[in-house]
């Protein structure tokens, strides 16, 4: 029942330049993008975040000890499922990366309620779990990890997660973590997942968004200009908080929530911070970034301003992961809806019993 | 293999050893981050790297 079903591995068959059109050159259903006549920005090299992140998976061990944020966001992520009563059939996790997803899902007690002895896996709701990422290496990382025994789960190696090859109405809940900050084409991408979603079921993401890494963009670009007179990138640009709610709306999602969430790591030194990254496979993959490592002295110059402008009173040096979790739900005729507005009939002071408002 | 240090790991222990020099240097820049220009803090920052370049010497 719970054997995981791996595919043999085969040669990679797509050229990983090839634009994702040329390879689904049958096209089922009409993107945003496309239909909307908007014209697709290629910010991040997709080819670059490939190798970065096969690369970080190769090392095992380094990879594994910088999961911290992946496993810990993880399981923000599904607690939100704790919210939804029903059973899930057949899940979709997006951007799988290590398959953290599926790890949290195994954990025991998701929901400590005093009142119960404990509660079981989140995993006992889903019947199966597909596991979908680019990197084979990321993906197979933790293949034959205990936790594998507890969920059904495939691992599936996607030509790119720009493009989904699932047919519609596939899935019962998407699932999606610390992946889709470095989509292309977000507003296509999301209406692809709103297409293989079944009618009622969630979209549940996190993302990282916003002012996410601002300490190490803002010194990074302080040392660059005044060391080498001008500013290069070096931190991806993010999708915003307030564009979420716009993006999903658009890809026709109902019953959006988006919150955020920061999550503020302290490193030793800015060195540390960037190796993490790197080992996480998250580094810079912005297209028209300048080839190579960062220049020394602009890294010397880094350590200082970073340490001056953001650094802790312990020596220590934050670093901000804004987290953007959003959830939204396919439109389906007999979907709870939201009622009109101003056409609540009881106080909510009168139910929560609080006192004057101020 | 963890015995080999990475060219990285080296070059933060040297930075660690110029804390007077880097803060200095990081001052230079904070104070008035809204008009940084090319070589603005030149000095502090010849004064770190030449600090660098002795720790860096040092260790190796």
């Amino acid at each position: 029942m719970n054997s995981a079903v791996l595919r043999p591995f085969l040669p990679r068959i797509v050229a990983r330049q090839t634009p994702s059109s040329a390879i689904y050159n049958v096209r089922a259903y009409a993107t945003q993008s496309l239909s909307t006549g908007n014209p697709a920005f290629q910010v991040f090299n997709r080819n670059t975040k490939y190798q970065q992140r096969e690369r970080a998976a190769n090392n095992v061990e380094r990879s594994r000890q910088v999961d911290y944020l992946k496993d810990e966001v993880a399981m923000r992520l599904t607690e939100r499922l704790l919210d939804i009563n029903r059973h899930f059939g057949h899940v979709l996790d997006l951007g799988a990366n290590a398959c953290n997803i599926a790890r949290a899902l195994t954990l025991p007690n998701p929901d400590p309620d005093p009142s119960k002895p404990s509660s079981p896996a989140l995993a006992t709701r889903v019947s199966h779990l597909t596991a979908a990422d680019s990197s084979r290496a990321m993906l197979f990382r933790d293949a034959d990890l205990p936790f594998n025994q507890e969920i059904s789960l495939t691992r599936e190696v996607l030509a790119d997660e720009e493009t989904l090859p699932y047919e519609g109405s596939t899935f019962d809940a998407v699932l999606s973590s610390l992946s889709m900050h470095w989509i292309n084409d977000l507003p296509s991408l999301l209406s692809q997942i709103n297409h293989v979603l079944k009618p009622d079921a969630p979209f549940i993401a996190a993302m990282l968004g916003g002012d996410s890494l601002y300490e190490l963009r803002t010194s990074l670009q302080l040392s660059d200009q005044e060391r080498r007179g001008g500013v290069s990138t070096h931190v991806s640009p993010l999708a915003d908080v307030k564009d979420m709610g716009g993006l999903l709306q658009k890809a026709g999602f109902k019953m959006l929530t988006v919150d955020v969430d920061d999550i503020i790591v302290d490193y030793p030194d800015s060195f540390a911070l960037m190796q993490d990254l790197q080992a996480m496979g998250e580094s810079n993959a912005v297209l028209g970034r300048e080839p190579g490592p960062i220049q020394r002295d602009v890294l010397l110059a880094n350590e200082g301003i970073y340490r001056e402008l953001h650094g802790n009173e312990d020596g220590s040096l934050p670093a901000t992961f804004r987290l953007i979790y959003m959830i939204g739900w396919k439109d389906a005729p007999n979907q709870a809806q939201p009622l009109p507005r101003g056409s609540g009939q009881v106080n909510i002071t009168d139910i929560l019993g609080g006192g004057a408002v101020r | 293999m963890p015995s080999r240090t990475k060219p990285i790991e080296k070059f933060a222990q040297a930075v660690a050893k110029c804390s007077v020099e880097s803060s200095a240097y990081g001052k230079c820049i904070v104070a008035d981050y809204n008009s940084v220009h090319k070589d603005k803090c030149l000095t502090e920052f010849l004064r770190l790297k030449d600090c660098y370049m002795a720790a860096a010497k040092r260790k190796s």
